[in-house]
């Protein structure tokens, strides 16, 4: 299903990919896992032979969850919450739901209770990651989390297949920092909404076929040089609805780099593969990724992060998006926009909420923004 | 000459002495430590550093109704209205120094532990920055209910909180005291009993403490614990309560409703809500937020493994099923006949668990709820008359029940 689709399709597949998903389970007899984001070594559900699926929110009416989370909770857990109650949720045979702040905590327990009949398991992310415990604790965590998935599909894994399961994830992320390369180099060859919309379902659809489209879609481009383009770094978690992209296409903002959880952080870190112990190679890899605001404290090392990638890219503006209630984000907010604005560069911040239906306030800020780049002041 | 003392004036003397000891002690040689209210500060006190909590200090003006002011300076600096009041009220104070106290002496170090929340490592990481001042986040995960998980937990926690003595013994050149350490225990452990022992002072029949008196009383225990002076005030509360038991004196006449609270208090409506209810012959007994400090040491355990086991199953750590039978407990022990949840907007980490919860407790018990939503310190998020019309109309039910 997945393995020979064209770009026009993928973006299709990525606007609502649940119906694929449930096809495919369907004809290849497959379990499908979910998992929100972020850290769930998804190689792990994938080597049980599962199909391990990013849960990204839906863009659908708030229904159930409201009555479960209130209105100050971060409006990805509401949205994502939302999707497993009233939408999506006979997809699913379990879920890995992973901790990392107040409100996951929270999310897992409410799932749980709200899908009694389904495969429910918390993955514990540490929350710190610059002491020997931690990388401790990781991999204690995989560890369980592969036991527990043993216990519920009465099957075992062995190394040959985690480290299968890490190869194919490593082509996946290869590919796509390969596109991003291209899209970064040749702006115009490949749009925002494509190449995000290529990530998204690289982290929903089996990978073994998707990987074929993306690799066909690669070798295929036909390299543009339009100009025109501004060249921004997108900073968050994630940027949602997808259709913010397609504003960033129409203001010519070429996004040469991110940092969000669902974008380049996703491909930071290439699992090594080790035949003799491909845990330890997961668990290296969870500390080769970058900022993400719940398990890093300091974000001095997020604005360094981010000033990096300004500079390598040679970007000329960023673009923090705020997820609607994400206390975390809003906690090292202040203090980053500070930091980059001592550094001059221009900052815009967006303000998301996964249930807008209405872009047209985040299109006249962004264009007022494009504006000031272009030529006006900021 | 203490034992002379009332618990109130002992309260004082206790609090007078521990604030004066801080605001010197860097010429007693001693350093400053912020930690969470819920955090192994154990190990603080039997290294000598006095355990300063800024959410003790977010409370004192919270309580006297500095909330929406302070908290909207902070807004200005350009965090949202949605934060935490005590991280709010607190960012506000750093910046203008108001403050209704002698405020507080800024930090040498910073230990977050995520047992309570997630906020407040945010916030200390915050305070952190600024200062550039050392921080650890003692992270402790969720008390799942799987036993072996717990097992790893604890053994993680135990792991970090050797981590945690390295930090002290370099942030302060000073080598750890085992030893002392056990002597801290030993008073942690007799405060946490008689403390509890206070607490549960609930169960009899008119009960002489409310939530009221445990919120005033758990104030020594939070900050002080580990120390002979709070095993003393415990003590004394608990001989003054116990004699209130003795002579049937209740918090209220004609006792009707003993009622349970989740979550924290709306604290500058802390007296209007004691009389408010009163009135209707209501006195809420517990809630799982004042046993946070019935602690249980096993001192016949390693103390780091007994810190460990006690500081991840609190409550606001445990799963929500955990916690409907943590309440549950309560609703058995102390007879309780009502309950009101309190969503409050400041505290997501307890408040987001608290539709669900109800749910189980009104199940569970066949008792209804009081549910209402408000701000436990930023008055602009409470609405009078709305709180007075359901607190009205959820006693004309209990009553219509009753009947």
């Amino acid at each position: 299903m997945w393995e020979s689709l064209s770009i026009q399709d993928i973006v299709e597949y990525a606007k609502d990919p649940y119906p694929s998903i449930r096809k495919w389970a369907k004809d290849k007899g497959k379990k499908v896992v979910g998992s929100t984001i972020a850290d769930v070594p998804e190689e792990v559900i994938y080597a049980f032979g599962f199909l391990p699926v990013a849960i990204l929110g839906t863009n659908k009416p708030l229904k159930k969850a409201p009555s479960l989370l209130p209105d100050n909770a971060c409006s990805l857990a509401r949205s994502n919450l939302e999707l497993a109650l009233s939408y999506e949720g006979d997809l699913f045979d379990g879920f890995v739901l992973p901790q990392v702040c107040d409100t996951t905590q929270h999310l897992s327990d409410i799932w749980r209770i709200n899908f009694p009949d389904k495969y429910v398991e918390s993955y514990l992310a540490p929350r710190q990651v610059d002491r020997p415990s931690a990388k401790y604790w990781v991999k204690k965590e995989i560890e369980r989390l592969i036991a527990s998935l043993s216990k519920w599909s009465g099957k075992t894994i062995s190394d040959e297949d985690l480290n299968k399961s890490i190869a194919l994830h490593n082509e996946n992320k290869a590919i796509l920092l390969e596109l991003y390369e291209i899209k970064r180099k040749f702006p115009g060859t490949i749009t925002n909404k494509e190449f995000f919309a290529m990530m998204k379902l690289s982290e929903q659809a089996d990978k073994a076929e998707f990987n074929k489209s993306l690799k066909t879609i690669k070798d295929n481009l036909k390299r543009k040089e339009e100009k025109d383009y501004i060249d921004i770094i997108l900073v968050g978690i994630t940027c949602d609805p997808p259709e913010i992209y397609e504003i960033f296409d129409e203001l010519k903002f070429n996004i040469v780099g991110d940092t969000l959880v669902t974008g380049a952080r996703y491909l930071q870190g290439n699992t090594t593969l080790s035949n003799d112990n491909p845990i330890d190679a997961l668990t290296e890899r969870h500390f080769k990724r970058g900022f993400y605001s719940p398990i890093h404290d300091d974000v001095y090392k997020n604005f360094q992060e981010i000033h990096k990638l300004y500079k390598e890219t040679n970007a000329r503006a960023i673009v923090y998006v705020h997820i609607e209630f994400c206390e975390s984000q809003e906690f090292d907010l202040p203090d980053l926009k500070k930091l980059i604005k001592q550094e001059k560069i221009p900052l815009h911040v967006l303000d998301t909420e996964y249930q807008t239906t209405s872009l047209s306030h985040v299109r006249t800020r962004l264009q007022a923004f494009s504006e000031s780049l272009r030529g006006g002041s900021l | 000459m203490s034992e002379k003392l009332t618990s109130k004036q002992l309260s004082k003397k206790i609090t007078d002495e521990y604030m004066e000891e801080a605001f010197h002690a860097h010429d007693l040689g001693k350093l400053i430590g912020y930690s969470t209210a819920i955090s192994p500060v154990e190990l603080f006190v039997a290294h000598d550093i006095i355990p300063i909590y800024p959410e003790n200090h977010a409370v004192a003006n919270l309580t006297a109704k500095k909330g929406a002011e302070m908290c909207s300076i902070t807004e200005n600096m350009g965090y949202t209205s949605h934060l935490c009041a005590y991280a709010r009220s607190d960012l506000a104070y750093r910046q203008t120094g108001m403050t209704v106290t002698k405020g507080i002496p800024d930090a040498d170090l910073f230990l977050a532990c995520n047992a309570q929340c997630f906020t407040l490592t945010k916030w200390f990481q915050i305070l952190a920055r600024k200062g550039n001042t050392p921080l650890f986040v003692f992270d402790t995960p969720e008390h799942i209910m799987d036993k072996k998980a717990r097992e790893e937990i604890v053994k993680y926690c135990v792991v970090q909180m050797k981590e945690l003595i390295s930090f002290l013994e370099t942030v302060t050149k000073k080598k750890f005291d085992y030893d002392r350490l056990k002597e801290v225990m030993k008073y942690s452990a007799a405060s946490s009993i008689l403390y509890k022992k206070f607490l549960d002072m609930a169960q009899y029949k008119p009960s002489p403490i409310s939530i009221f008196d445990a919120l005033i009383g758990m104030a020594i225990a939070v900050y002080r614990r580990g120390t002979p002076e709070c095993v003393e005030y415990y003590q004394t509360l608990c001989d003054e309560f116990q004699a209130k038991v003795d002579q049937g004196i209740g918090v209220v006449q004609n006792e009707k409703y003993r009622l349970y609270w989740e979550n924290l208090p709306v604290w500058f409506k802390f007296s209007d809500h004691a009389k408010l209810l009163g009135s209707y012959g209501a006195v809420i007994l517990t809630s799982l937020y004042v046993h946070a400090w019935s602690l249980d040491f096993d001192l016949d355990k390693d103390p780091l493994v007994t810190l460990a086991e006690n500081y991840v199953n609190r409550f606001s750590n445990s799963t929500i099923e955990d916690r409907a039978d943590m309440a549950m407990d309560l609703f058995d022990k102390y007879s309780m006949n009502g309950m009101i949840m309190f969503m409050n907007r400041s505290c997501k980490a307890v408040s987001f668990a608290v539709p669900t919860l109800k749910d189980m407790l009104t199940k569970r018990t066949g008792i209804p709820a009081l549910v209402f939503e408000s701000d436990m310190g930023d008055q602009r998020f409470y609405a009078e008359s709305q709180v007075r019309t359901r607190i009205e109309a959820y006693f004309e039910t209990l009553d219509r029940l009753r009947t």
